[in-house]
């Protein structure tokens, strides 16, 4: 679970909550202590041996809980194994003796572990943990988290998507878990609530809920098979002896016997549910069963009129079948479709999107082995695998400062993104565009984005020189800074030339600043539904050419080199 | 450079000329270059004449070096009249010699005739010589935009040892358009042809360089490495894989690459660019597919008639000079079109080199997997080339499968011939490997029999061991019994049902007869139940659930006797003919007790049944 995604924190603090929560309630076992205690020593060993986690195992709030739980766990055992030993009396003199020397050593402990966790700006919790807590924390501090469109909130229809009737199912299931509530079905609840509320936050972890959500319905699905199934099974034997019983009620049974059965059955019924009036009077007249049908007289006081029973068994199949079906199709199109080739239908059949492979084979057979690719985080893994170049940031988020680096160059004038890009020996830089064939998730939409998780790290980018009156555009109405920074330039260089207008289809507008030229970058590939654009970064000797033959008529020709580059000496970020 | 080499060389070559060596003329020559795609084409009609005193069964060829190293494809077959369809060529054999006395920087090709030439016959023949890499870009590099021209440097007399009488070139260019060409006498350019000669009685090894610069915006398509790998399945399949290393060797591309004018002029501008390949597979070809390391490449075109099957592909990107590209193409043949037997032997009967139409190949790696168990293996090919055997391991295989890998270069589409390869193979070494795989299941089943039936325990007088098997036969006996207490409890429901009865009809007798077989019955059902019970009390393990067992047994009997008493009080008072509410009155205390005890019995019996 570690080696493979960092949500083990979730587990690594569902498995504390539901030990305190026996332990709280009394279900301390040996059972519980065997099971957790190696949990905690063995799964940390082991998850420190993965190298994105290393020591964090035991330095970060994270993994706090954990530990915690397993001294609490240690003093509830031993309080337990005492308390074998001792006679009643001496062990409430120990208790007090225990309890007054160790609140005071643990007030101690806890003082000194709270400075300690306080000293540290986010309390010793990683940016993504308090996120999680607080929703409202990565829009406020952490611009990349945020950025994420799987980091925000889900909506309810993406619910109802995702688990469809399950949501339905889930209270039900509770419920069911709560009579009676066990350790594992204590464990259950816990588990459903807290993924509830962490699907809540952040829509990427519906990936937690789903599991909880699949066993609580299951569990719900469970009992209510189990009630309609045990209702027919008795409607059915009971109808066979119903006949027999009928016929010896005229004659020999009296109202005094019937009245005795009922007796009989009282306690019976009290320790029971209370199924409907109807049902009870009903089961009173088979007061001498035969005796194999021993089982069947207990269920009965459960018991469902036949038909009901037999159309809510149809209904629920129904149901599971048509959740069955729904989840095919949910895989098939929600999530199959792989979103790197995208597929439109139109009156003349289905249009293959393709550009996104399109643009990464022609990186790889086109490029040099070494070339270096800059694009936006979003398309680093891909860039690496398909393309199989390197790449300046791809999705592992670890390292911040890289990619506000890059979102710095995306925002800066051409110049200075140049600078930026060739510090980083970058050779090609790869945008994605969505504006001829209207995908929307293009680098332009991104791109405030870039800007914020740009002007986290270098100040001197500023979200507002971006906006017109707070509102994101790139018409006419755009801001100077937004028409003239590089990712609006290598977005739009020459679409004005496809319709005569620069009709963006996203955005849907004509966009600000049609005719342009690009002075440090050269088009070097576009897709065939120019949604990924290649750009080359030209070599800085043709940019000092040009420079000297401007000023080969000035006399100072041969001052100005050195002076350029002594100015590409400096730090290009700032 | 290129050129002054060339031409230095060819002058070098007829300053050299010495006189011809044999005694053979060529009385008349006519050439015709094809200039029409990127592979060169010369097709010369020969006509030799022997005018020596000994009877000649070689001629020879000669070609100047730099022409020699980019041969790809040489061959001489007796000439036909044109209109006849070149259906059954026979070629001869043509080898590579290197004569004494010869001016350096000409490789020699000799000719074996079919017949040696007797003195003052003549015998004509076509040599169809086709080049790669013959046609130099001129510019080097163009613009996306641009058109492709490209240069062709040759001679303009034929070049041979011999004294040639008669002899005329004709060029062949794609398109009208000519940039430049050399003029020499007697140059006639029509449409898109180019003629140069007739030139008469040219001494041996006379040359004239002559330079064609012309448009050629077709696509240079070359695959820098194509490995072709032949998988043969005797259940009915051979399936052949194609993996290409495709480059556009035209003219570099230079500058900004521009989406706008593929787009907007399709068929116009960025003409050289290789915007689809076409290969020709064979007939009955199916499961093709086309992709390439990241996944399948939609844009492809399949059409199959009985004849044979056109395959259309698209590369992901339209491949502009100096581009490159990788992909993979497939296709499954039926085997009763490619294997044949005989001798003993079967034969793999398939072409040799890659479908596509006018491609040219660098390097060409052709695996031939034979199924595991073949021998005697040997390869009959209408080339030369390099060969040897590998093995390859695939699922199921335990001694690998024979590979026979053959390899060439410099290869056109002339190459495309059929090869054979001979190997021996029995029908039923088919059979091995669904064999194993079921034999294979087979054993797993045996063995997890085997372990379900075996008794892994480590110690046979252990005391858990003892105990647990103790433990088995108690639950055994206590199963037993729970039987033989539901027999009786039966009994009970007959005894009951009788007595039903009799309220219904008043028939006493009858009554009283189900009594005796329900007593002699339940007597049977007591002595069984005797053993059972001492065997329980005796047994250790049977501590904790004896009590229960003997409380069941009392409960029972307690329940039995009460019935009995119940019964006869019922039966008695029929006898005795009382009312029915008298009846009812008598027996209601007792009924309640039963009720009781049968509860008691009943729950009794489902805690031992949970055991």
């Amino acid at each position: 679970m570690v080696c493979s995604w960092g949500g083990y924190t979730f587990i690594i603090n569902l498995i504390p909550m539901h030990v305190l929560l026996c332990i709280v309630t009394g279900r301390f076992s040996s059972r519980l202590y065997i099971a957790y205690a190696p949990l905690v020593v063995l799964g940390t060993l082991l998850a420190a041996l993965v190298p994105v986690v290393g020591f964090n195992a035991v330095m970060t709030s994270e993994h706090f809980a954990s530990f915690l739980v397993f001294i609490i766990i240690h003093v509830v055992a031993f309080v337990y194994y005492i308390k074998g030993i001792l006679s009643p009396k001496m062990f409430k003199v120990a208790v007090t003796l225990v309890v007054s020397v160790g609140l005071a050593v643990c007030c101690a402990v806890i003082a000194v572990l709270i400075a300690l966790v306080a000293s540290s700006p986010t309390k010793g919790w990683s940016g993504r943990s308090l996120s999680l807590l607080d929703p409202t924390y990565a829009s406020k501090y952490i611009p990349i988290i945020a950025s994420v469109s799987e980091h925000q909130p889900p909506t309810w229809p993406s619910y109802f998507m995702d688990i469809n009737v399950l949501a339905f199912l889930v209270p039900a299931g509770i419920i069911a878990c709560f009579l009676p509530l066990s350790d594992a079905s204590s464990f259950v609840v816990l588990y459903i609530a807290t993924s509830v509320y962490f699907s809540g936050v952040m829509v990427r972890l519906m990936l937690v809920l789903a599991p909880a959500a699949c066993i609580t319905s299951g569990i719900a699905l469970s009992q209510a098979f189990d009630v309609f199934t045990g209702s027919i099974k008795f409607q059915l034997t009971g109808a066979s002896s119903n006949t027999e019983v009928d016929a010896a009620e005229t004659s020999s049974s009296t109202a005094e016997s019937q009245t005795d059965a009922v007796k009989t059955e009282k306690p019976e019924e009290t320790a029971k549910n209370r199924p409907s009036r109807k049902s009870k009077k009903k089961e009173r007249e088979h007061g001498e069963k035969p005796s194999t049908e021993a089982k069947a007289e207990k269920k009965r006081l459960l018991a469902l009129p036949l038909e009901s029973s037999v159309i809510s068994l149809l209904l629920l199949v129904l149901l599971g079948a048509f959740y069955v079906v729904h989840c095919v199709w949910a895989a098939a199109e929600a999530y199959s479709a792989p979103s790197i080739v995208l597929t439109s239908r139109s009156h003349d059949g289905l249009h293959v999107f393709d550009d996104f492979r399109e643009a990464y084979a022609w990186l790889r057979h086109n490029t040099d082995v070494d070339d270096k690719v800059a694009s936006w985080w979003d398309y680093g893994y891909q860039t690496t695998a398909m393309a199989n170049r390197t790449v300046i940031v791809d999705n592992n988020t670890w390292n911040n400062t890289h990619i506000a680096t890059v979102g710095t160059a995306m925002s800066s004038p051409e110049r200075a993104a140049w600078e930026i890009f060739h510090s980083l020996d970058v050779k090609y830089v790869l945008v994605v565009f969505g504006g001829l064939v209207g995908y929307p998730s293009d680098d332009i939409n991104k791109f405030l984005w870039m800007v914020r998780i740009g002007g986290g790290v270098f100040p001197h980018i500023k979200e507002p020189d971006y906006l017109r009156d707070g509102q994101y555009r790139i018409d006419s109405q755009a801001t100077p800074t937004m028409l003239n920074c590089l990712m609006y330039k290598l977005s739009y260089y020459r679409f004005v030339e496809t319709d005569g207008k620069g009709f963006d289809r996203v955005r849907q507008t004509e966009i600000g600043k049609k005719y342009f030229k690009l002075t440090h970058f050269e088009e070097a590939f576009t897709t065939h539904h120019w949604m990924v654009r290649i750009y080359k970064l030209k070599p800085p000797k043709n940019r000092i050419r040009g420079k000297t033959k401007k000023s080969k008529s000035k006399t100072s020709s041969t001052t100005s080199s050195p002076k350029r580059s002594g100015t590409k000496k400096k730090n290009p970020w700032q | 450079m290129g050129i002054s080499r060339f031409v230095l060389l060819v002058f070098t070559i007829s300053m050299l000329a010495s006189p011809a060596l044999s005694d053979l003329v060529l009385s008349k020559v006519d050439r015709r270059i094809y200039l029409t795609s990127h592979i060169v084409r010369i097709s010369s009609t020969l006509e030799v004449e022997n005018a020596g005193p000994e009877t000649v069964s070689k001629v020879l060829l000669a070609f100047p070096d730099l022409q020699a190293q980019n041969l790809a494809y040489l061959m001489a077959s007796p000439h036909e009249a044109k209109a006849k369809v070149k259906v059954s060529v026979v070629s001869f054999p043509i080898d590579v010699v290197k004569p004494e006395d010869m001016p350096p920087g000409v490789t020699f090709y000799s000719v074996s005739l079919p017949q040696g030439l007797t003195v003052g016959a003549s015998f004509t023949f076509d040599v169809l010589a086709v080049f790669t890499q013959a046609l130099r870009p001129m510019p080097e590099q163009i613009g996306q935009a641009d058109i492709q021209l490209v240069l062709y440097q040759d001679s303009a007399y034929y070049l041979s040892p011999y004294v040639v009488k008669v002899q005329s070139l004709s060029l062949k260019v794609p398109d009208s358009r000519i940039e430049s060409y050399t003029t020499l006498q007697s140059t006639k350019v029509q449409g898109s042809e180019i003629k140069y000669g007739p030139y008469e009685n040219l001494p041996a090894f006379s040359s004239s360089p002559i330079t064609v610069h012309f448009e050629n915006n077709l696509p240079f398509a070359i695959a820098q490495e194509l490995v072709r790998e032949i998988e043969i399945s005797h259940w009915g399949n051979v399936l052949v894989t194609e993996h290409y290393k495709l480059i556009h060797g035209g003219a570099q591309s230079k500058g900004e690459f521009s989406r706008l004018e593929p787009q907007a002029r399709e068929n116009v501008q960025g003409p050289s660019a290789v915007r689809y390949l076409v290969a020709h597979l064979p007939p009955r070809a199916h499961s093709v597919y086309y992709r390439d390391a990241i996944g399948n490449i939609s844009t492809s075109h399949l059409r199959g008639d009985s004849k044979k099957t056109e395959l259309l592909i698209e590369p992901r990107y339209p491949m502009f000079g100096g581009w490159r590209t990788a992909f993979t193409i497939g296709y499954g043949l039926p085997l009763q079109d490619c294997l044949y037997e005989s001798e003993g032997r079967r034969f793999l009967n398939i072409t040799f080199s890659s479908p596509m139409i006018e491609l040219v190949i660098d390097t060409l790696i052709v695996k031939v997997v034979l199924p595991e168990g073949s021998s005697d293996i040997s390869v009959a090919a209408p080339f030369f080339m390099k060969q040897w055997q590998e093995t390859k391991i695939s699922h199921l295989d335990i001694v690998g499968r024979a590979v026979v890998v053959l390899e060439k270069t410099n290869l056109v589409p002339e190459h495309n011939q059929y090869f054979q390869v001979y190997y021996k193979f029995n029908r039923l070494s088919m059979l091995r490997e669904p064999l194993m795989l079921i034999s294979g299941i087979f054993f797993f089943f045996v063995a997890c029999i085997v372990y379900m039936h075996a008794d892994t325990s480590i110690s046979k007088f252990s005391a858990s061991y003892l105990a647990k098997q103790q433990w088995e036969e108690v639950r055994v006996a206590i199963q037993q019994v729970h039987n033989i207490i539901c027999r009786c409890l039966a009994t009970h429901d007959k005894l009951e049902a009788s007595l039903r009865d009799l309220s219904r009809t008043g028939e006493v007798q009858a009554c009283k007869a189900a009594r005796k077989s329900t007593d002699g019955l339940l007597k049977e059902l007591s002595k069984e139940l005797k053993p059972l019970m001492t065997f329980l009390q005796s047994s250790p393990s049977a501590v904790q659930v004896l009590s229960k067992v003997e409380e069941l047994v009392a409960k029972e009997k307690e329940l039995l006797e009460k019935l009995m008493a119940k019964h006869s009080t019922a039966v008695e008072a029929y006898e005795k003919k009382s009312g029915a509410r008298d009846i009812e009155n008598r027996i209601a205390l007792q009924q309640q007790k039963i009720t009781a005890l049968r509860q008691e019995v009943d729950d009794l019996l489902e805690f031992i049944d949970e055991i």
